[in-house]
């Protein structure tokens, strides 16, 4: 019956071995991922606003518990004691369903990621690897959850029966369906280097560098996908913060415009789920993110040559991944405290236009470089120098593509603001106007209905016998 | 043991979570009957009497769910491309170029007659 | 099938029929799409089930997250809460459509009643080379006509798409400049419009504030709540205002006549 059994030799199949675990196991290893999550969710509550407090100058909760570390609880049960409002206008069943799609999918994508090789459980002979599951096809399977955790969004909008949701929750939809695109691509070209979509397989692709002879040189390319697709890893890492809704891709919940977006409506612990779900899903981002591009639970470069990879083994992977996710969640905060929030069409843009047609280029260039370097596919010379030229030649257009549109966009914008004249005069339109920064002020009777002319003729006469230029402050 | 039965207890045990977390907010909340509180909130002033535009979502959307299955389509299709491609030899990388670029067409006749502008 | 295959079958068979039970007796559309998207998950689950885990990936992905996201967004276009005309407007519709419909059983069942299956090759000889390296061998080898022939279906998609959805633009889009400017030649109000509630007794929206004038200013207040006829009318607060008034004692000294001048300018 298992998967594993029938087709071993098949390269796409996943390394890690679950035939030792029992349904103790399997229910101990599903525990630890609930309990790690929703923990990992506090603490990350509670150091967003700590980090982004330290960036912003000022101290952040530190009132509940050593540290304010346990803000983030506090607040949970203060939400669980407000009173559950489920207003009149809306659609009970689904307003009520909508939490719980978020929960379960956020939860259930994070069941395919490895925390690290196989390790002996303590005070037990049972080794297992430290994995819930993994499947052929396990990328593609966060993928579809997390198509499946949109409903959540369109429909706790749609349900809530007032306007403000309903546009919060569509915008919120649209960008994530079109950023999970953008994900998608940048991945292929992750599963055509390893050759496989099963989670411990892509880290198993990252354990070895490729060697490679250049000019003579036998030189080691790193082992990480982030380094051998380095473009792929960059469109991933945008498209998993507009995936997530996170800033400066937070639209859907941009207060200026939308109040509080899909979740307007919702109190108490229905909106603590909503809460959670978006910051697991920033986690289940990040440590996609961590196995496919940072060699999962590997240790970095120098400590994984300590004691012939000692620290590859055990327990000690576990640390190794936890540090990586913690590091992107840094990154995820740290962009918050940074960039101010897009405007929707400039973020709809960014996604359709660079991001898109980036990641396909890039999966062609990706494809004939490695049929290029294959000896079965490019068998004689001239059909691997031709791949190459290709490979090469589509590069350079994404460069190229994308240098000549920034300068555009800038010269567009240099003619918009075309430069002002050295002298104004602040009453020519019959309207006081202030000065520009550099910019004289000259005088002038005006064409103003002059039926008061004389009362405003002392201001300016002061402005211009002064003569000094106004300058820029 | 089937590898799907591990995604079964934990999705279950995320099942009974947010059911639980459901309920006992109910239970645990006070519970105060107030007209106003049950009107909708949305966003400070009086509520529409309807959802905007009668629940309507603007046409502007059809067009990105249309795009987003066409890309969604031409991704499923690179996954086994991209898997199986060290097997497949230079006959299927052609036919792969092909079809990106024919989708490429669908693609820059959408942005040509400017159905990416977002306004 | 195996013990576990068959009491998941158990499960979710029953779960599909009552989500397309679901789908004909639901009373809103979007139930009824919502009970199409559970039998999209639960075809997907029973394809894992059955080994064939692409397939089930592929299904819940592309079927459960795009094809009835569409289906939702069409729903919503054509307005939630818009009900089925049951008005025949073409003449014996009804009837064509019985027989049409029963055309389509008919050859259906003929259909089905033909096929015959060919001796099973078995999964481990299919799946030799992994699921998805089988599946690639086919579509990129055998189907590869059907599998070029898509991307020009994908074409035809998204040209309907901009067809039905898209509407062109017949002069460029007004930046932000463009608009402030045309807004100052317009002569329309070159400040900020006036807050609600300022100087007035109150602090709601859909009281309008009191110009120094003692008069009310319309312009205070949101354009879509006087549409609905939700403002405070003025006359009701003619009583306040003199009351204000006296209190200013008439600090600009305005006579009465400017004053109502001066509200109609705006």
């Amino acid at each position: 019956m298992s998967l594993l059994a029938q087709g071993v030799l098949a390269a796409e199949n996943p390394v890690a071995d679950f035939g030792n675990d029992n349904g103790w196991v399997v229910f101990g290893k599903a525990l630890f991922i609930f309990v790690f999550l929703v923990l990992l969710t506090l603490l990350t509550i509670w150091g967003e606003r700590r980090v982004v407090a330290r960036m912003q100058s000022r101290p952040g909760p530190n009132r509940v518990g050593p540290f304010g570390l346990i803000q983030g609880l506090a607040d949970g049960v203060k939400l669980a004691l407000k009173e559950d409002v489920i207003p009149k206008a809306v659609d009970k069943l689904v307003f009520v369903l909508a939490p719980i799609i978020s929960a379960i999918t956020c939860f259930v994508a994070f069941s395919v990621i490895p925390f690290g090789p196989a390790a002996r459980i303590p005070f037990t002979d049972i080794v297992t690897p430290l994995q819930l599951t993994d499947l052929p096809v396990a990328v593609l399977f966060v993928l579809a959850v997390a198509a499946v955790g949109v409903y959540g969004i369109v429909l706790a909008g749609w349900s809530s029966g007032s306007t403000y949701p309903l546009l919060g929750g569509l915008r919120s939809s649209a960008q994530v369906i079109s950023y999970e695109i953008a994900m998608g691509l940048a991945l292929i070209s992750v599963f055509l280097y390893a050759g496989s979509m099963s989670t411990s397989s892509i880290v198993a692709a990252q354990e070895h560098g490729v060697v490679r002879e250049i000019f003579g040189l036998d030189l080691t390319m790193p082992a990480w996908f982030a380094v051998q697709l380095p473009v792929a890893f960059v469109i991933y890492v945008i498209a998993m913060v507009g995936e997530t809704n996170r800033a400066p891709f937070d639209l859907p919940e941009a207060e200026g415009e939308l109040v509080g977006g899909f979740h307007t409506e919702y109190s108490s612990l229905k909106f603590a789920l909503f809460f959670l779900a978006e910051y697991i899903n920033m986690i289940t981002v990040s440590a996609i993110a961590t196995t496919l591009f940072l060699g999962g639970w590997r240790a970095p470069w120098p400590l994984s040559a300590i004691g012939g990879g000692m620290l590859n083994e055990g327990w000690w992977p576990m640390l190794w991944f936890i540090g990586k996710l913690l590091g992107f969640i840094f990154f995820f905060i740290w962009l918050r405290g940074t960039l101010p929030r897009l405007r929707y069409d400039q973020f709809m843009r960014f996604g359709w236009k660079v991001l898109i047609p980036v990641a396909l280029v890039w999966i062609v260039a990706v494809a004939c470089w490695r049929a290029a370097n294959s000896a079965t596919i490019a068998a004689d010379g001239t059909t691997r120098i031709v791949l190459i030229a290709v490979g090469i030649a589509l590069l350079f257009a994404i460069f190229g593509a994308l240098i000549t549109g920034i300068d555009r966009a800038d010269r567009r914008d240099a003619a918009r603001h075309e430069t002002p004249p050295d002298e104004v005069d602040p009453f020519a339109g019959g309207f006081p106007v202030p000065p520009l920064p550099g910019q004289r002020l000259i005088r002038s009777n005006g064409i103003g209905n002059g039926r008061d002319d004389d009362a405003r003729r002392p201001a300016l006469a002061a402005a211009g016998e002064a003569d000094e230029e106004v300058h820029g402050g | 043991m089937s590898p799907y039965v591990p995604i079964l207890v934990l999705a279950a045990i995320a099942a009974a979570f947010a059911v639980f977390s459901i309920g006992a907010g109910a239970l645990a909340g006070p519970k105060r009957y107030n007209r106003a509180k049950l009107d909708a909130y949305e966003c400070g002033i009086e509520p529409t009497p309807q959802a905007a535009g009668g629940g309507r979502f603007p046409i502007k959307y059809y067009l990105v769910a249309m795009l987003f299955i066409v890309f969604d389509i031409e991704s499923v299709f690179l996954i086994p491309f991209a898997v199986a491609f060290d097997r497949l030899g230079l006959f299927a990388l052609i036919e792969m170029v092909l079809f990106i670029a024919t989708v490429f067409v669908a693609y820059a006749y959408v942005w040509r007659r400017g159905g990416l502008e977002w306004d | 099938m195996s013990g576990g295959e068959a009491a998941l079958f158990w499960v979710v068979a029953p779960l599909m029929v009552l989500g397309g039970i679901g789908l004909l007796f639901a009373k809103k559309a979007v139930h009824a799409a919502l009970c199409m998207a559970l039998i999209m998950v639960c075809l997907g689950i029973t394809y894992f089930a059955q080994q064939a885990p692409f397939l089930g990936g592929v299904q819940i992905f592309v079927y459960t997250g795009a094809v009835m996201m569409l289906f939702l967004f069409v729903l919503m276009l054509v307005g939630v809460d818009s009900s089925d005309s049951l008005i025949e407007t073409i003449k014996g519709q009804r009837v064509a459509a019985a027989l049409l419909g029963l055309g389509l059983v008919i050859v259906l069942a003929a259909a089905l009643a033909g096929v015959r299956f060919g001796q099973p090759a078995g999964l481990d000889t299919v799946n030799a080379e992994g699921n998805i390296g089988a599946l690639a061998g086919g579509i990129f080898g055998t189907y590869v006509f059907a599998f070029e022939v898509t991307g020009a279906l994908l074409i035809t998609a998204a040209l309907g798409a901009m067809i039905l959805a898209h509407r062109e633009r017949l002069v460029p889009k007004p930046t932000q400049r463009e608009l402030a400017e045309r807004r100052i030649r317009e002569g329309a109000v070159k400040a900020p419009l006036p807050a609600p509630g300022v100087f007035a007794r109150h602090n709601a929206v859909d009281t309008p504030a009191l110009l120094p004038d003692g008069t009310p200013s319309e312009l205070s207040v949101s354009r879509v709540l006087t549409a609905r006829g939700q403002m405070r009318p003025t006359s009701e607060r003619a009583g306040e205002v003199s009351t204000v008034l006296a209190e200013m004692q008439d600090p600009f000294d305005l006579t009465p006549d400017e004053s109502a001048g001066k509200a109609e300018d705006r």
